[in-house]
């Protein structure tokens, strides 16, 4: 009994806070709070508009890219600065700054290169590559928002691969150097598999975060079809259908939840190897 | 075999290797032995393509080496800290290189059997490294080594992180395994035991430099200078005036001990030099032998197969070094008493000119 009690001002802060949240959108996704009563009228609503599914396709492809974008734009540097580099503090403080540029600035900033008059159309336009500009800003697919999720979010990958990588002893790299590894395949067969944690951790939460995220794909997302947290703002907000974006975000949560289960599902083989090499029936 | 030509590294200002030269036989198994900080892993790692030599050449086979990177060299490596890879099973472990190096699939099989089969490992093979022991991990580090069929196999203080008992049963399974499969093997070790007991041959390394190289007897019995003669067992050394006697290969010495004869081959290589002998040569005399000096006991110790002395002659002073004795007979005496012993003659070494 006295250890739960020492348990409380921890704990006990993270359950109320978050069980209280999570309480408050169940009961309103259901409607029990409201003057008609429990009903799956919401869910039934929402899970009968076709919007949300193009918004949880979109939303998936965007965190999907953007979270495997930024892990395999994180590994090469992260293997670049396990070697002893000239001016390694500076370049790591560089690479970590996206995570100090908040997002909506960040968006604004990226609006600002790709825009139809910005650096990136001016800049092409005056080298005569385009004759006219691109209209490369909220595109449909969100590409943008893609783009924008690697650059904020390799930094964090980079942090977690390479302390995984840099506590990974060098005498072992040398054993697989050695034994004839080239650098492809101490990477692939060495590096990879043990660094499968940190590979995962990094994934799920970038992919949590970009799936959440409102400030990218409100300001450089696309115009024609919303991402879930923008749909939810909408919805709550602008049509003030509290209880159906009590749905969506309660739908983001368990998009969030089912996919850290996939994904280190799907990662998890690539940790050990201990299939058997001799059969069972091996006679010499 | 394996050719060393004229090998120097430095870190800095710091002289690892100091033109180092030294050939390994087929088949031989040779130990670099030194103390911490001597150079010997450096000039292993050499060998495996993990350093590059500032200058000097690597020879295996008639091929040089030097300029090749490890992967693409034929050595094979048995770390201190076995290296395993600690996601793949022991087959897996094993069959590393031969993925590499792209042996058919039923071949690695073939191979792998064999080296779980010498090895004893056939029951663990598909256990992660976690699961093992270190007895076992530095077998199937080895295996894995083997299983490459090396132009040479080296081991860097491969038992260090074993306890003293399995130390000693590795030991002899590496041994027997070299000499069974014929394997040229550069080993090194800071033990001086384990250089003794494995090594046909045993390089002696200190400050970079080769002090002496030669059989496991050669270092032990006939060591060129006062470093080898300290670093290999235990000894004792005097500044010793020589002086030349009738008979052939004879010399009197005077020492701190009184005077002495030694019969030596080799002529000392001038008037005052430093002599040794090993604690286990002087026995207690009997009667009126050759070679007797006394010396009053200043310590004791019974270590069950051996009792140690400690004790200092009438001639050293109080600065300098004690004698030290072990004697395979219980001794009988006591702590300020003084005991008298013979030295045979030619156990009597003549080391480096004394510099004053």
């Amino acid at each position: 009994m006295k250890t739960v009690l020492l348990l409380i001002p921890g704990l006990g802060t993270i359950v109320f806070l978050m069980g209280s949240a999570l309480y408050t959108i169940v009961i309103q996704s259901f409607g029990i709070d409201s003057e008609f009563g429990a009903t799956l009228i919401y869910w039934s609503d929402a899970l009968h508009d076709p919007i949300l599914y193009r918004s949880i396709h979109y939303s998936l492809r965007t965190s999907i890219l953007g979270s495997l974008g930024a892990v395999v734009l994180a590994y090469p540097i992260a293997m670049w600065l396990k070697n002893t580099i000239p001016g390694k503090t500076a370049i790591v403080g560089l690479l970590r700054a996206p995570m100090f540029v908040p997002g909506l600035v960040a968006a604004f900033l990226l609006i600002n290169v790709i825009s139809f008059h910005g650096i990136l159309n001016e800049s092409l336009l005056a080298l005569g590559i385009i004759d006219k500009p691109m209209r490369i800003t909220n595109d449909k697919f969100g590409w943008s928002v893609v783009i924008l999720q690697i650059w904020k979010n390799t930094p964090f990958a980079l942090i977690l691969l390479s302390s995984s990588i840099n506590s990974i002893r060098s005498d072992v790299l040398d054993a697989s150097a050695d034994l004839g590894a080239s650098r492809w395949a101490n990477f692939w067969q060495v590096v990879f598999p043990l660094t499968i944690p940190a590979l995962q951790a990094a994934l799920i939460l970038i992919f949590i975060g970009a799936l959440g995220d409102f400030a990218f794909a409100s300001i450089a997302g696309s115009r024609n079809v919303y991402s879930l947290s923008v749909l939810m703002h909408y919805t709550a907000t602008a049509y003030y259908e509290w209880e159906k974006a009590a749905v969506i975000g309660l739908i983001i949560m368990l998009l969030s939840a089912f996919s850290a289960v996939v994904l280190t599902l799907i990662t998890r083989p690539f940790a050990n190897r201990t299939k058997a090499v001799i059969p069972a029936d091996y006679k010499g | 075999m394996l050719q060393i030509k004229n090998i120097r590294k430095c870190f800095d200002d710091y002289v690892a290797s100091d033109d180092i030269s030294f050939n390994v036989a087929a088949g031989e198994f040779v130990t670099l032995l030194g103390p911490s900080g001597c150079g010997k892993t450096t000039l292993l790692k050499m060998i495996g393509g993990f350093h590059k030599a500032d200058s000097g050449e690597i020879w295996i086979n008639g091929k040089r080496i030097d300029h090749l990177r490890p992967e693409d060299r034929n050595t094979a490596m048995c770390f201190q800290s076995y290296a395993l890879f600690p996601h793949l099973s022991v087959s897996h472990n094993i069959c590393f290189g031969l993925v590499q190096k792209k042996v058919p699939a039923s071949l690695q099989r073939d191979y792998l059997a064999e080296a779980l089969s010498q090895v004893g490992l056939e029951l663990h093979k598909d256990k992660l490294p976690s699961q093992l022991s270190g007895g076992q991990q530095q077998r199937v580090a080895l295996a894995r080594a083997m299983v490459m069929r090396p132009d040479v196999i080296l081991f860097d203080e491969p038992l260090s992180n074993l306890d003293a008992k399995l130390r000693e049963s590795v030991r002899f399974e590496i041994k027997s395994l070299q000499k069974k499969h014929n394997l040229t093997t550069v080993y090194v070790t800071h033990d001086q035991a384990e250089a003794l007991a494995m090594s046909d041959k045993i390089i002696v390394l200190n400050s970079g430099r080769i002090e002496q190289e030669g059989s496991p007897e050669d270092i032990y019995y006939r060591p060129v200078n006062r470093f080898v003669a300290d670093f290999i067992g235990a000894a004792n050394i005097h500044k010793a005036k020589v002086s030349k006697m009738e008979q052939v290969n004879h010399y009197k010495v005077e020492c701190d001990l009184g005077e002495l004869v030694v019969e030596s081959e080799e002529a000392p290589v001038a008037e005052y030099v430093y002599i040794c002998w090993r604690p286990e040569s002087a026995y207690r005399a009997q009667g009126t032998e050759e070679n007797r000096f006394s010396i009053k006991v200043e310590n004791l110790a019974f270590l069950g197969n051996v009792t140690d002395l400690f004790g200092r002659s009438g001639l050293m002073d109080e600065a300098e070094n004690n004698v030290r004795i072990q004697l395979h007979k219980l001794l009988h005496t006591q702590i300020g008493a003084s005991e008298e012993f013979v030295l045979p003659k030619n156990t009597i070494r003549f080391l480096e000119e004394v510099v004053s």
